[in-house]
C-alpha cells in the first residue's frame, strides 16, 4: 500500500470514475485521498491467519432465486419520465464520438 | 517467443512454418421467458423501451434477483459441453460506463463461473475420419446490455438508447486457443450451435443477436528453429459463421504480411481489437487495448452466492437427450447411414431426425428412408428455405409412400412422381396415385406384356440367351411405354424367367 | 391540539380508541413542521397526500373497517428511500428531480399497515457523512442546540423526532447512520440485522452494509415499527427468510440472568469522559435489573473504521455509477459529446464528499490495488465478524457507547474529515458483521447534549435488544427528555 498518490494517478482515477476534475483541484484531491489512504493503511498491520476467507457480504445465505415468470414491465411514458432527454420512444444521449 | 528477426529471415518463411492460433468467445442468449434479474420479457422485436422496469433500467434503489431457468440452462449447456459444473457460483460486477449499460456495471461472473473446464470434439477438417478436441476454458452467465443507435449521418446527432434487451441472460463460452484454421473455427461454431439447438437452450438466431462470437487470433511462426508469436488481435462484429471464417482467414494473411514487413511480435505490440467489415471484406482497427480498460471486478453485494447439489445437477443431466455426436453414431450404427449422410441429417436438427426415425421404422427400410429424406426432403427444404416442421408431407404420409415402394407396389421413379403430385396438389398417397392413373398390374397382365416384348424384340432376346442378362434393360423402357404401371423390377424378372436366362 | 410529545405507540392506541383522529395527528405534525422546520431543516419536503390519506383513514375507522397495526401513525422517511410519486433525492443535486415509480418495500409495508408518510427527511448526500452537513438541500440542525449537528447520515430523521415534529421516522444505517444521529439527538434508533428489512427501494450507498431501521421516542416504538417493516422480500436477494418474532411480546420480560459483555476496546482512548460516566451508570442500571456484566475483548475493533473506509467507498463507487445523466438524473447542458456529458454531469451532480469517496473506491478497486485494499479489508471484516461470533459464545449482548463524543458543532470537522469518520468508530462493526444494534439515550452532557448507549446482539436477535432497551427505559427517563424542556 502506498500512502501517497500522485497527480497522474488522481487524474486516471477521475477518468475511470467519469468525474471531471479541473487541473486546479488535482493536488487538493490527491491530498484528501492520501489522507484517507494513510489512515486505512493501518490494515497492513493486521496479521491474518493464512486460511482466512474474505467476508464480502453481511449475509452468507445462498440461493435466492426466482422462477422464470413474467411480471409486467413499467409503461414507457413512466419509465422515460425521469430521463433528462427522451423522444418518447428512446433515451437520447449526446453523440458518442 | 519474441526474438528479433531479420527481413531476410522473415521473407524466407514458408506456409509450413506458420501455425494459426484461434480462440473464440461465444455469447449465447439463453431461451428464458423473463430476463436474468427481473420479470421483463425477453421477446425480440417489441417497440423500444417497452420491456423494461426499474431493475433492468438500473433505477435508484432497485435490486436484482436471479432467474432460476437461466441457471438451469447454463448448467445444461455446461453438462453437454463436458464442463465441470461449479458447486458454488457467485456474481461479480464489471464496471464501465456506456449509455446502454444502465447501472454503470454489468453483472457477470469473474472467478467462480458456473461452468469450468470442458471440451468439444470436432471432425478434423483435413481428415474427417479423425476428431480434434477444442478445450473450453469456462462458460459464465451475464446480463446483456441494451442497444445504442448512433446517428449515421456524421452530423453529430444524438444517439438513441433502447433498453429492451438489457438484462437478457447470456452465457459466454470461452475456448482455449485450440483452433488451427478459420475453417476449424467455423466447424466449431457449427457444432456448438447444433448442440445448443439440440439442447433447446437457445434458438441461436444470429440475425437477432442471440448468438454472437468474437475471435482471438495470432500466428506462431517457426524461424530458424525458434518460435515467434505475432500480436494477438481480437476480431469483433463477425455476425455470421461465414463472416467469422472469412474474417479469420483475412486476419491470418494480414498478420503474416504485417509481420513480414515489421517483424513485431506479441511482446512488442499491445492486443488490438479489430472489427470485420463485411462491405470491404477486411478487418479495421477499433482500438488498442489501452491501460485504462480497468473493469474493477468485485463481488456483487446485491446478490448472494448459489450452491448446487449433486441432485440438482443430476436432475438437469437427466433432461439432456442425445446430442448431435450421439445421433451420428446411432444413425450410422443402428440405421446403416453413411457417415456423410448421418452428418447431413444431424446437421438439419432434431426435427429431421425424428422424421427419419418415424419413416424408417414405419416402412421398415432405413436405407431407403435415409435416401429419400437425404435427397427429396432436404432438397425441398433447401430450395424453399423451409424447416421440416413446415414440410408439406408428414412422416406418416412419407411412410405410406415408401411402404408401397418397399412392397413393390411402386417403383422409385413413379414414387417420386407421386410425391410431386402430393406436394403440388396436397394429396394423400392413394389420391396422387389415382391422379397419375397408377393401379396394380396383376401377374397375367405382366406376363402378357412380357410375352409381347419378347415377340417384338428378338435381337434383345438373343443377347440375353447369349448370357448378357443386362440387355434386358433395353426392354424396361419399352415396357413403361406400354404400361406405365408395370414395375420395372417385375418386368425384368419375368422376362428373364420366360426367356430362361 | 399539540400531540408533539406522543410516542408512536400512543398515537396508534389513541387513534384506535377514537381519542384522536388521524387528521388531527397529521395536521399537528404539519403544523409543527411549518413552525419549527425552517430553522431545523430536518425535512426536504412534506407529502401533499398525508392529509387526504389521514382523512380516508378516519373514514375507514368510522366505518368500523379493520385497521393496520400502525394506523394513524405519521411517519417521516429518509429521502434515500423511494416513495412512489414523491421526489426522492438522497440529498443529492443528482436526483433533484427524481420521482420513483415504486415505493420501497419498507414504505409499502408501512403504508399497508396504515401508517401515514408525512414527508422526506434530510440526509448527507447518498448517506455519506455523519453530520447531515453534506446535503444539497442544506445543513440540518440539532434541535438541542442549533449550533450543533444532528449527526448523520439520517440526521433529518433523528432531528424531526427529537424536535417533536413527528413521532417516528425511518432511517438507514451503513456505518452508524441511524444510531449515531439517534445518539446525538436523544432518540432511540435501531439498525436491524442485515437482511431483516428489505433494501428494495433504498438508494444504495454500500449494499453489503446498508440497512433500514426505525427511529423513535422509545424502544417500544421501535419494536412496533420493526415488526411491520421486517421480513423476507422476494425483490431483495439479500433479505432473510428468518421468522419474525413478536418483538412487542417479549418487551416486558425481566432481564434476570441476561449476560451483557462490555467490550474493553470501546472504553480506550478517545472516549469522552462524560460519555464514559453515563454509560457506566447505565451499566449499573442494567445490573440492578438482573443482568450479568462481564468484560470481553474484540481485538479487531480498532481496525473496523479502516476496513469500513475501504469497503464502503468501493461498493459506492460502483453503486453510484448509474448516475450518469441518461435515465434518472440531472444532466449537464451544452456538452459536445457523451464523455463530456458523463464527466460534467457527475462532477456537477455530486457533492465533494461523494466525489471523494467514489474516487477512493475507484482507486481501491483498480488494477494492482484490489488485493491490498478491498481484499485485505474484506479479510479484516472476517476477523471482525469472528470477534462477534466468539463474544456471543459467552454473552447475549454487547454494551458500549454509541459514539466517542456527543454532537459536534456545525463546521467543526470540515477541515478534518478523518475526525468525522471516527465518529463511527463504535458503530461500523455492527454493519461489517451484520449484527443488529440499537442506540438509546442514557444521559445529557454538561453542554446539554444527549448521550447514547449502544447495545448489539446476535444476528436476528433484535428481540433481546428491544427488550433490554425497553427495560432500561422503564427504569430511566432519558428517552423522554426533550430539547428546551
Amino acid at each position: 500500500m502506498s500512502d501517497s498518490i500522485d497527480r497522474e494517478t488522481v487524474e486516471q482515477v477521475a477518468r475511470l470514475a467519469c468525474i471531471d476534475l479541473p487541473a486546479s483541484r488535482v493536488d487538493e484531491t490527491a491530498k484528501q485521498l492520501a489522507e484517507i489512504l494513510e489512515y486505512v493503511g493501518q490494515l497492513e498491520q493486521v496479521s491474518l491467519p493464512d486460511d482466512v476467507e474474505p467476508f464480502f457480504g453481511a449475509t452468507e445465505s445462498v440461493n435466492a432465486i426466482r422462477k422464470d415468470e413474467l411480471s409486467p414491465s413499467v409503461a414507457r411514458p413512466d419509465i422515460l419520465s425521469n430521463a433528462p432527454d427522451s423522444d418518447g420512444e428512446f433515451y437520447q444521449v449526446p453523440p458518442v464520438f | 517467443m519474441n526474438a528479433a528477426t531479420t527481413q531476410e529471415q522473415r521473407q524466407s518463411i514458408s506456409e509450413d512454418d506458420v501455425t494459426i492460433i484461434i480462440g473464440l468467445e461465444v455469447h449465447v442468449q439463453l431461451d428464458t421467458k423473463s430476463k436474468l434479474f427481473c420479470g421483463c420479457s425477453t421477446e425480440f422485436g417489441a417497440p423500444p423501451n417497452t420491456q423494461t422496469c426499474v431493475v433492468c433500467t438500473g433505477a435508484p434503489g432497485s435490486l436484482p434477483v436471479i432467474n432460476q431457468q437461466a441457471l438451469r440452462l447454463s448448467i445444461k449447456t455446461g453438462l453437454a459441453l463436458n464442463c465441470e459444473i461449479a458447486r458454488f457460483t457467485k456474481w461479480d460486477r464489471k464496471n464501465y460506463f456506456y449509455p446502454d449499460l444502465p447501472k454503470g456495471y454489468q453483472i457477470s461472473q469473474f472467478d467462480k463461473p458456473i461452468c469450468g473446464l470442458g471440451y468439444l470434439d470436432l471432425f478434423d477438417q483435413r481428415d474427417k475420419s479423425k476428431t480434434r478436441r477444442v478445450v473450453l476454458e469456462r462458460a459464465h452467465l451475464e446480463e446483456d446490455a441494451g442497444k445504442s443507435i448512433h446517428d449515421e449521418s456524421k452530423q453529430g446527432g444524438n444517439s438513441r438508447i433502447d433498453l429492451n434487451r438489457t438484462g437478457t441472460p447470456l452465457l459466454e463460452i470461452v475456448t482455449q486457443p485450440d483452433m488451427r484454421s478459420a475453417a476449424e473455427a467455423r466447424a466449431f461454431l457449427n457444432e456448438l450451435k447444433l448442440i445448443l439447438t439440440y439442447l433447446e437452450v437457445s434458438d441461436c438466431n444470429m440475425q437477432q443477436g442471440n448468438l454472437r462470437c468474437d475471435g482471438n487470433i495470432n500466428l506462431h511462426i517457426r524461424v530458424d528453429g525458434q518460435q515467434i508469436a505475432t500480436p494477438i488481435v481480437e476480431i469483433k462484429n463477425m455476425n455470421s459463421f461465414r463472416a467469422a471464417e472469412r474474417a479469420l482467414d483475412y486476419e491470418a494473411v494480414r498478420q503474416l504480411e504485417l509481420w513480414k514487413q515489421n517483424g513485431l511480435t506479441i511482446s512488442d505490440a499491445p492486443k488490438q481489437t479489430r472489427g470485420w467489415d463485411a462491405a470491404t471484406q477486411t478487418t479495421t482497427l477499433q482500438r488498442e487495448k489501452e491501460a485504462s480498460a480497468d473493469y474493477r471486478y468485485f463481488p456483487d453485494p446485491d446478490l448472494i452466492a448459489v450452491t448446487l447439489s449433486e441432485e440438482e445437477i443430476d436432475s438437469i443431466r437427466s433432461e439432456i437427450d442425445r446430442l448431435p455426436a450421439q445421433w451420428r453414431e446411432e444413425l450410422i450404427g443402428q440405421h446403416g447411414l453413411k457417415p456423410y449422410d448421418a452428418d447431413v441429417m444431424v446437421g438439419q436438427g432434431r426435427g429431421v431426425i425424428d422424421y427419419f426415425l418415424n419413416v424408417a421404422e414405419g416402412c421398415g427400410n432405413s436405407k431407403m428412408a435415409a435416401n429419400w429424406i437425404g435427397q427429396e426432403v432436404l432438397r425441398f427444404l433447401n430450395e424453399s428455405e423451409a424447416t421440416i416442421e413446415s414440410y408439406p408431407i408428414t412422416s406418416t404420409q412419407m411412410t405410406e409412400l415408401l411402404t408401397r415402394v418397399v412392397g413393390g407396389e411402386l417403383d422409385q421413379t413413379r414414387a417420386k412422381e407421386v410425391l410431386e403430385q402430393m406436394i403440388e396438389f396436397q394429396l394423400e398417397v392413394q389420391s396422387a396415385m389415382d391422379k397419375l392413373g397408377i393401379k396394380p398390374v396383376d401377374n397375367q397382365e405382366i406376363e402378357a406384356l412380357c410375352q409381347q416384348l419378347i415377340n417384338e424384340n428378338p435381337q434383345v432376346i438373343e443377347q440375353i440367351k447369349g448370357g448378357n442378362a443386362k440387355a434386358v434393360g433395353a426392354l424396361i423402357g419399352k415396357a413403361r411405354k406400354l404400361n406405365p404401371n408395370a414395375s420395372p423390377g417385375l418386368v425384368k424378372n419375368t422376362i428373364l424367367k420366360m426367356v430362361g436366362g | 391540539m399539540d400531540f408533539s410529545n406522543l410516542t408512536a405507540t400512543q398515537c396508534v392506541n389513541q387513534f384506535a380508541s377514537g381519542e384522536v383522529t388521524a387528521t388531527a395527528l397529521v395536521q399537528s405534525c404539519l403544523h409543527q413542521i411549518q413552525q419549527n422546520d425552517p430553522s431545523l431543516n430536518s425535512f426536504i419536503r412534506t407529502s401533499d397526500s398525508a392529509l387526504p390519506i389521514a382523512q380516508a383513514l378516519d373514514i375507514k375507522r368510522a366505518a368500523g373497517k379493520p385497521l393496520g397495526p400502525l394506523a394513524g401513525l405519521p411517519i417521516a422517511i429518509k429521502d434515500g428511500i423511494c416513495t412512489a410519486g414523491l421526489k426522492t433525492t438522497a440529498g443529492s443535486r443528482m436526483l433533484e428531480e427524481f420521482v420513483p415509480v415504486d415505493d420501497a418495500t419498507t414504505v409499502k409495508r408501512l403504508v399497508e399497515a396504515d401508517a401515514i408518510v408525512i414527508g422526506k427527511t434530510n440526509m448527507d448526500e447518498f448517506a455519506m457523512g455523519s453530520s447531515t452537513e453534506h446535503s444539497h438541500f442544506g445543513i440540518s440542525k440539532n434541535p438541542w442546540n442549533h449550533q450543533y449537528v444532528p449527526g448523520g447520515s439520517s440526521g433529518g430523521s433523528a432531528s424531526c423526532v427529537a424536535a417533536g415534529l413527528t413521532p417516528a421516522s425511518i432511517g438507514s444505517d451503513t456505518g452508524g447512520s441511524i444510531r449515531q444521529p439517534a445518539s446525538f439527538c436523544g432518540v432511540t434508533g435501531l439498525k436491524p440485522t442485515y437482511g431483516r428489512v428489505s433494501r428494495f427501494g433504498l438508494i444504495a450507498f454500500a449494499s453489503s452494509l446498508d440497512q433500514i431501521g426505525p427511529m423513535a421516542r422509545s424502544a417500544e416504538d421501535c419494536a412496533l415499527i420493526t415488526s411491520v417493516i421486517s421480513g423476507h422480500d422476494p425483490k431483495d436477494s439479500t433479505s432473510a427468510k428468518n421468522d419474525i418474532p413478536d418483538f412487542l411480546a417479549t418487551l416486558n420480560q425481566p432481564l434476570k440472568g441476561l449476560r451483557i459483555g462490555i467490550c474493553k476496546q470501546h472504553f480506550e482512548e478517545g472516549l469522552d469522559s462524560e460519555i464514559n460516566d453515563s454509560v457506566k451508570a447505565a451499566i449499573q442500571v442494567l445490573k440492578n435489573l438482573g443482568a450479568v456484566i462481564t468484560e470481553i475483548s474484540m481485538p479487531h475493533t480498532p481496525y473496523a473504521v479502516a476496513a469500513y473506509y475501504v469497503i464502503a467507498p468501493c461498493e459506492a463507487s460502483s453503486n453510484l455509477a448509474r448516475f450518469d445523466g441518461v435515465r434518472y438524473t440531472h444532466r449537464t447542458e451544452g456538452v459536445k459529446d457523451l464523455a463530456e456529458m458523463y464527466c460534467q454531469t457527475r462532477a456537477e451532480g455530486f457533492g465533494n464528499e461523494v466525489k471523494k469517496r467514489i474516487m477512493l473506491g475507484t482507486y481501491a478497486l483498480s488494477s494492482g490495488y484490489y488485493d491490498a485494499y478491498y481484499l485485505k479489508a474484506s479479510k479484516v471484516r472476517r476477523m471482525i465478524k469472528q470477534d462477534y461470533d466468539t463474544a456471543f459464545e459467552s454473552v447475549d449482548l454487547i454494551l458500549g457507547p454509541t459514539t466517542p463524543t456527543p454532537a459536534f458543532q456545525i463546521g467543526e470537522h470540515s477541515q478534518n474529515p478523518l475526525a468525522m469518520y471516527l465518529a463511527d468508530i463504535y458503530t461500523v462493526s455492527a454493519n461489517l458483521s451484520g449484527v443488529p444494534a440499537i442506540s438509546i439515550p442514557c444521559g445529557i452532557s454538561n453542554r446539554g447534549l444527549p448521550i447514547g448507549l449502544q447495545l448489539q446482539a446476535r444476528s436476528f436477535d433484535e428481540a433481546t435488544l428491544l427488550q433490554t432497551a425497553h427495560q432500561f427505559q422503564m427504569e430511566t427517563d432519558w428517552h423522554t427528555r426533550r430539547p428546551n424542556q
